[in-house]
């Protein structure tokens, strides 16, 4: 029953009884009777009273059970919320981390898998991650072990530099005794006539070389102490003082026109005949000596330093021991160095960014190339530089600086010698064949024993031009010839009523490349390689004889003239087969005429066992 | 002269042949080379350059005389030897290893190797015939290599073999004739020598007879001797051509004869003999035409050049084809650097 109810029902019935009290009151009855079930009922309203308020009380306490309940959630609810902005503060700031490892160089996968092959072989099933770390860890390791290593090397280093401190003073406490022992010698000397000064001179000159001269000087006389094939000696001034005026005044001028330069940016004009001025060669040079091997000529290498090039530049000169003439010998010694590495012409100075350096001045390579060309002072090589110990880049822009300096200058000297040896012997062999005081039949080249039976009748030396046009064909089948040139010659071979011209082409850098022979004959009409295969085929077995096949002591041109006219011989003996009347016999041994479809001719000469035959 | 030059001016192309899916021209040289360019580069209508060829090098002692394709293998002619390279077809390569190789036999009486002439190839009856040094054609059985048969009777070596799916074997040779052969019988059913007829004697330039072709009426062959035309049942010589050079190469192409030798040009001839095309050709001899009609036009002429000549309608020049030069990942400057020891230049060495 409801609480108010409960109180009500008290109430009524005590409303009741008070009004039946009145009643009763108001009537004059008695009213003791009465009176005590109504005090009896308050005493039942103080019970539902105390049970009311008894209710009340329970019905607080769970209020407040309830109410710390839902207080107690509400605070995890905060809780969690406060932890989920946390959270995502969090994954914000991890998104936001970079590791420092990704700002480390690491070794390419390459490297590392040369490095570290051995142990990294689980690494195959590793998670990418894991990979890294594992790379970080391996790299960690591979830099301590070099930090050490540098650590060592330090402390090396410095003992080294110790040591050398400690020597140093040790020599230098000899000084002052040497000194004196010098100067008390000095009477000994004069009175044996000593020639120690003359070689202070010289050492006094030497030390005023710019670098890459000296340095190029001074392996040369480390050379020349134990070959005695040249000689080298530096040209310049006598005077120790005049070298030192000469010397101050070039480095003024230089370091005037730096002045000059760094004020004016503007443009400014160096008119041609200061070129002179400007570039300004070094004023001493080098003078080498090389002899001939048959030592009737020496070749004369003067070696220039150009300070504002950086380059050293090589004139070379033939001088003749015994005056003999020596004709056509002037090119000879340009194509020589020219040619000595191929595609190193010297038409272009080979030293790194040296045309921006020439910019700032307003010079171009090109004008300055001109100059050392035009006023004699020859070319800048590359493999000069090297000997120079010059750092040089060439037209396909690999760059080369030599080290193995003393290597180096001896394989040059060698080479030198070696093409001049070649270029003689061609030359000798030239002369030979236009003045016919060859005998060829009983030449040792002369491979075949019976001998030949056609004759080579004319050799002169024709123009370019004319070898071009004679041979527009073939030449234009051949690859571009960079900075070569040729000599060509025209040859005559006859046999009875057939003969056969040969054109020649001896190019400059022999002997890289060999003369070239290009073949026409003229019997029964002209047959070039144009217009008969037998003739082509004949050409080729010419040009296709290489250096290396020849026996020791035989000469290229000679051989090439030898195999020219074997199969000329060949070729008239196979030819005209059906005619009635032949006018060439069959004289060579050979088995078979032609062979294969294309009626190849035994032009190839093989010697089995002892018998001599011509094969296809 | 650098070898890359030599090579370029003196490149020698005997043989060529076309795969079987009729998609790669193969084509070897002197030098041991065979080249192989693609037939759908070059049927493409675009105006873009035709790509690089491929070489594979079979070795400098290797003269490739003839060339023939079966199947999926090339078979190379050369000194002595006849061996079979397998070609695969989606590397675009030829192996390097040399699937089989039959030698041919040496005569007693012989003092040099033979050479592997001509090849006619009877894909119906997987069989090769081979037209060799010593005058000899060898019949040989693919399935196994065996050689099955030796038809002799040449004086001297033989130019050229062609024949008919029937059975029926035609070969030149040097000695001036021509030989009918059957697969039946042992001697020849004919001989042919043009040299004796006044009317195609050439003197200076010999009997020799260096190419023939058969249809199923005809026969064309020519050589030192002018081409001509020949009944094959009368023997009568019924025409004859103008062809001003010596003869290397003739053949049948649908209605006309196609005649290139030792001239700067090859020649298409009606059957009657009138000039149908004169075309100009940078060799200085032609030694090899090949050609297909299907899938589309298409015929190649090599020779004593470095250039491939392609004609794609049998009447005008269409391309030329450089070979050296023109190779994929070829070197164009080879590195000349060469060491202190070896120079290789000096006259004495």
């Amino acid at each position: 029953m409801n609480m108010e109810d409960l109180l009500n029902t008290q109430f009524v019935k005590l409303k009741e009884a008070m009004n039946d009290l009145f009643e009763l009151k108001s009537a004059g009855h008695v009213l003791e009777l009465k009176q005590s079930p109504g005090v009896l009922m308050f005493v039942a309203l103080k019970h539902s009273n105390r049970k009311v308020k008894r209710n009340i009380k329970s019905g607080r306490d769970e209020l407040h059970l309830q109410k710390s309940k839902v207080d107690l959630s509400r605070l995890q609810l905060q809780n969690l919320l406060y932890e989920v902005s946390h959270l995502k503060k969090e994954i914000v700031r991890c998104q936001k981390f970079k590791s420092r490892d990704t700002y480390l160089e690491l070794l390419s996968d390459k490297e590392y898998a040369i490095k570290f092959a051995a142990d990294g072989s689980d690494n195959a099933n590793m998670s990418n991650h894991k990979t890294h770390l594992y790379r970080l860890e391996c790299e960690l390791r591979l830099r301590k072990e070099l930090d050490n290593q540098y650590s060592a090397l330090l402390t090396s280093k410095q003992e080294l530099l110790q040591d050398n401190l400690k020597q140093t003073q040790k020599y230098l406490s000899f000084a002052p005794a040497l000194r004196t022992l010098l100067e008390s010698t000095k009477p000994l000397h004069d009175a044996l006539q000593l020639s120690l000064d003359v070689e202070w001179k010289l050492s006094s000159i030497f030390k005023y070389l710019p670098r890459a001269l000296y340095i190029l000087f001074i392996n040369l006389q480390a050379l020349q102490r134990t070959k005695t094939e040249f000689a080298s000696k530096v040209v310049g001034f006598e005077s120790d003082q005049q070298m030192q005026e000469l010397l101050l005044e070039t480095e003024n001028t230089l370091k005037e026109r730096r002045h000059f330069t760094e004020k004016s940016t503007s443009i400014e004009t160096v008119p041609d005949k200061s070129l002179d001025q400007v570039l300004k060669c070094h004023p001493l040079h080098i003078h080498l000596v090389i002899e001939s091997p048959d030592k009737s000529f020496e070749l004369i290498l003067i070696v220039r330093y150009w300070q504002l090039l950086k380059c050293v530049t090589v004139r070379a000169q033939l001088n003749s021991t015994n005056n003999s003439n020596f004709q056509g010998d002037a090119n000879m010694v340009e194509d020589l160095l020219g040619h000595l590495y191929p595609d190193d012409t010297g038409n272009y100075i080979p030293i790194p960014g040296i045309e921006y350096e020439l910019q700032n001045l307003n010079l171009t390579t090109e004008k300055c190339l001109e100059y050392l060309v035009e006023n004699g002072y020859g070319k800048p090589y590359c493999w000069l530089q090297s000997m120079c110990s010059i750092a040089t880049v060439n037209k396909k822009q690999t760059f080369k600086h030599e080290f193995n300096l003393h290597k180096w200058i001896r394989k040059v000297f060698m080479r030198i010698l070696k093409r001049w040896q070649s270029w003689l012997r061609l030359t000798q062999q030239i002369r030979g064949l236009t003045y016919k005081d060859v005998d060829l039949s009983i030449s040792k080249e002369n491979i075949y024993p019976e001998g030949l039976s056609c004759s080579l009748v004319q050799w002169t030396a024709i123009s370019s031009e004319e070898f071009n046009i004679q041979n527009a064909g073939l030449i234009y089948n051949l690859s571009p010839s960079n900075g070569i040139t040729y000599t060509s010659y025209r040859a005559v071979i006859v046999r009875g009523s057939a003969k056969m011209e040969c054109f020649i082409r001896i190019p400059s850098n022999y002997p890289l490349d060999i003369p070239l022979w290009i073949l026409s004959v003229h019997w029964n009409g002209r047959h070039t390689s144009m217009n008969n295969a037998a003739i082509k085929m004949m050409e080729f077995w010419t040009n296709s004889l290489q250096p290396s096949q020849l026996k020791k002591g035989n000469r290229l041109l000679y051989s090439q003239l030898f195999r020219t006219i074997y199969s000329f011989d060949i070729f008239l003996e196979t030819e005209g087969s059906m005619q009635t009347v032949r006018e060439y016999n069959k004289e060579k041994p050979y088995i078979s005429t032609f062979t294969k479809r294309i009626r190849l001719r035994p032009y190839k000469y093989i010697m089995k066992g002892s018998t001599f035959t011509f094969k296809q | 002269m650098k070898e890359t030059d030599l090579k370029r001016a003196y490149n020698n192309v005997l043989a060529q042949a076309i795969s079987t899916s009729q998609k790669f021209l193969f084509a070897g040289n002197l030098f041991g080379d065979i080249f192989v360019l693609s037939l759908n580069e070059l049927n493409k209508a675009t105006e873009e350059p035709p790509s690089k060829l491929k070489v594979f090098p079979q070795g400098s002692d290797v003269d490739i005389n003839c060339l023939a394709f079966h199947r999926d293998f090339l078979i190379v002619g050369a000194i002595g030897l006849i061996y079979g390279i397998q070609w695969n077809e989606e590397d675009e390569t030829l192996s390097t290893k040399r699937v089989w190789e039959i030698k041919i036999p040496m005569q007693v009486d012989a003092v040099e190797v033979p050479d592997v002439n001509s090849f006619y190839l009877c894909s119906e009856t997987e069989t090769l015939y081979a037209g060799c040094g010593d005058g000899v054609v060898y019949q040989i059985d693919l399935e196994d290599g065996r050689i099955q048969r030796e038809y002799r009777g040449h004086t001297d070596y033989v130019h050229c073999v062609v024949g008919h799916p029937d059975g029926r074997i035609y070969s030149s040779g040097e000695d001036g004739t021509v030989h009918f052969w059957s697969d039946k019988q042992k001697e020849p059913t004919a001989i042919l020598e043009p040299h004796k007829n006044p009317q195609l004697l050439r003197p200076d330039w010999g009997k020799w007879i260096g190419a023939v072709s058969v249809n199923d009426d005809w026969l064309v062959c020519g050589g030192g001797p002018r081409p001509a035309i020949w009944h094959l049942r009368s023997m009568e010589c019924t025409r004859t051509f103008e062809y001003p050079g010596r003869v290397h190469v003739c053949e049948f192409v649908d209605d006309s004869v196609l005649i290139g030798g030792e001239h700067n040009h090859v020649q298409f001839y009606t059957l009657n003999g009138t000039l149908q095309a004169n075309i100009p050709v940078e060799h200085t001899a032609s030694y090899s035409s090949v050609w297909q009609t299907n899938p589309f036009n298409f015929m190649s002429i090599a020779g004593f050049s470095n250039k491939l000549h392609i004609l794609k309608d049998f009447r005008f020049l269409d391309s030329k084809i450089d070979m050296y030069g023109n190779v994929q990942d070829e070197m164009e400057d080879e590195d000349q650097e060469d060491n202190d020891e070896d120079e290789g230049e000096d006259d004495s060495f």
